[in-house]
């Protein structure tokens, strides 16, 4: 479908070619923030489009860097907010796909040093990988007389709200042992929340212990591959060209698509500008080329029209 | 460059190089002192300097002590150094924001008691120091209340650094025109041991990660503490010699500055280090290959008690 307007087109469609997309495409990846929802308050119309995706018997994934929240939590979100048909197995965050990860890919023996809130270690132990754990460490605790865990064998880090000096020292003392792996659920350095506020995100925590251990993290998340690689081995298999990721953010979202070898939709409910999307178009800079996303929408609401158009087609 | 780099220095070298300079700069941890413990015969170097007439300084990055209680920890170890001669960065930083931002306004500060005296001591009122934890919900905390006379954020070395701290600061600076300014880069604190804990370069880089801007950073290697000891002393570069542990931090400094300058093994950096910046063609990185080395400062004291 990318060729139907050359490399990268980054054209709004609406109507007839959000139509065609629906025909053409069988599975749907969204992610979540600035898609689907702003924090508690679902996008207009986005329930109606998803839940008319998945009756039309296509596969709808939500795919999301959001480490703070189990994966349970998410289908009591998603029905609160309308989306009455969406299961557990079509939710992918950054902490359950780092426990995956830690899991069947590393196979990790030994204990987990966990960065992170309480969503990200329940996916862990869920998953059945052992964390350190959370010692209420006493105030007068330093590096000097702390104790550190033995046989850790990962770091882990996320989005940490209790972030302490003390926990950045104890990571980096466990970087040191260059056996022990450096993982990261995800770099987006801000996270947005609703009316246009921002959060400090996991990519800054990430930054941090990179610097103190001179090492680079192995990103889990968005715009790494391994969240659709965990995709397809859950769904037995997907064939890239027949998916399309609709995300609101050019460096996480259409990256992702991107790598994965995915088309890419941007929706401007979220993050990203349509200028920063014409900016790395028109940039020379050839890698800036992989945020450009295939097609543009104002908001996934665009999809009714093509709904409601494709029932009058098969009356 | 042409010439010889990175000679050991020996014999009657050392005169040669001593009578060649009038002041003489010295970095602190790992050079004169690893944690609490003096580098052994550093005492003696200082004081023959000073009674050869050198003028001698210390110059370090390390933000966790003003002036003046470094030259109470120098008075206890034995050296005889005045709080004048003592430019850390706590006391840089000030500095830098009174003479060269002319600051009006408050600081945000991420740093110790120590930066928020340097920054009393020149004017400057601070919020910010000490522990600060995440309270209520998340809605909240992007919402935390500004300090409207905010006008720049500072991150030095903070043992207190939290999530809230890392918020507060994105929040000030997604004001365009509160400056950002770090004491910093360095990747880690040395302590005595041979352990270390994660430096203010960590902390500095985990708050222009969230913010997505660059902070101005004060410390080595940038010029300004080299200009700062020049301003008030009356330093000539050319007779000038820096002593340093750390080839991108000290050394650098020096190439920066046109100093001769000195490694000395006591420390992060070796021998092997600066022969392999050397070699590696790149001009940036020949900035960190020194004059010349010596094992410890100690190595000076024969051409001194001669």
């Amino acid at each position: 479908m990318a060729g139907a307007f050359g490399f990268k087109g980054c054209q709004k469609i609406r109507g007839a070619q959000i139509r065609g997309l629906l025909e053409a495409k069988d599975f749907f990846l969204f992610d979540c923030d600035g898609v689907i929802w702003h924090g508690e308050n679902a996008i207009t119309g986005a329930a109606t489009v998803v839940n008319s995706l998945i009756r039309r018997g296509k596969n709808v994934v939500f795919v999301t860097n959001n480490c703070t929240r189990p994966r349970e939590n998410y289908v009591h979100k998603f029905s609160r907010l309308g989306f009455t048909d969406v299961m557990l197995e079509q939710i992918f965050s950054s902490s359950y796909c780092s426990a995956l990860y830690l899991r069947d890919v590393v196979k990790v023996h030994g204990q987990v040093f966990v960065v992170g809130c309480e969503g990200l270690r329940r996916e862990l132990l869920e998953a059945g990988v052992p964390c350190v754990e959370e010692a209420d460490d006493d105030p007068d605790a330093t590096i000097y007389n702390c104790a550190l865990a033995p046989d850790v064998k990962a770091v882990l880090v996320g989005h940490d709200d209790k972030l302490t000096f003390l926990k950045l020292a104890k990571a980096s003392c466990y970087l040191r042992d260059p056996e022990c792996l450096f993982l990261a659920t995800d770099n987006d350095p801000w996270h947005p929340l609703s009316g246009g506020r921002i959060l400090p995100g996991s990519g800054s925590l990430t930054a941090a212990l990179e610097v103190a251990s001179a090492r680079k993290a192995t990103v889990i998340g968005k715009p790494s591959r391994f969240m659709f690689e965990c995709i397809s081995s859950q769904f037995r298999g997907v064939d890239p060209s027949q998916c399309l990721m609709v995300g609101d953010r050019l460096e996480t979202d259409m990256l992702f698509g991107s790598n994965c070898g995915l088309d890419t939709m941007l929706t401007l409910t979220g993050v990203s500008q349509l200028e920063e999307a014409h900016e790395y178009r028109n940039s020379d800079l050839t890698t800036n080329h992989s945020f450009v996303p295939d097609y543009v929408v104002d908001t996934i609401a665009d999809f009714l029209p093509a709904f409601e158009e494709l029932e009058e087609l098969n009356d | 460059m042409s010439g010889t780099k990175c000679t050991r220095l020996s014999g009657s070298l050392v005169k040669q190089l001593l009578d060649s300079v009038d002041s003489v700069l010295f970095d602190c941890d790992g050079v004169i002192w690893r944690g609490d413990q003096v580098i052994p015969g550093a005492p003696q170097v200082i004081n023959l300097l000073k009674e050869h007439g050198k003028k001698v300084f210390f110059v370090t990055n390390n933000s966790s002590k003003t002036r003046r209680m470094y030259a109470e920890k120098m008075s206890t170890l034995g050296f005889s150094v005045t709080e004048e001669e003592v430019f850390g960065t706590a006391y840089c930083c000030a500095m830098y924001l009174k003479t060269t931002c002319r600051l009006e306004g408050k600081v945000y500060l991420i740093g110790s008691s120590a930066m928020r005296q340097e920054l009393e001591a020149v004017g400057i009122q601070q919020t910010g120091v000490g522990p600060d934890h995440v309270l209520g919900k998340q809605s909240d905390w992007a919402g935390v209340p500004l300090d409207p006379e905010v006008r720049a954020v500072v991150v030095g070395f903070d043992e207190h650094f939290s999530y809230m701290k890392l918020n507060r600061a994105l929040q000030y600076l997604l004001q365009k025109d509160c400056l950002f300014v770090g004491t910093n880069r360095d990747n880690r604190l040395p302590l005595e041991g041979g352990k270390a804990v994660p430096g203010t370069g960590c902390l500095l880089q985990a708050v222009e990660t969230a913010a997505q801007r660059r902070a101005q950073t004060v410390g080595k290697p940038n010029h300004f503490m080299f200009d700062c000891v020049a301003s008030q002393f009356g330093v000539q570069r050319e007779r000038c010699l820096m002593v340093g542990d750390r080839l991108d931090t000290d050394i650098l400094l020096g190439s920066n500055c046109g100093l001769k300058t000195l490694l000395t093994l006591t420390g992060v950096s070796t021998v092997a280090d600066a022969e392999a910046n050397w070699e590696s063609g790149c001009t940036e990185r020949q900035g960190m290959v020194p004059d010349y080395y010596v094992e410890s400062i100690a190595d000076l004291l024969p051409a001194l008690q001669a």
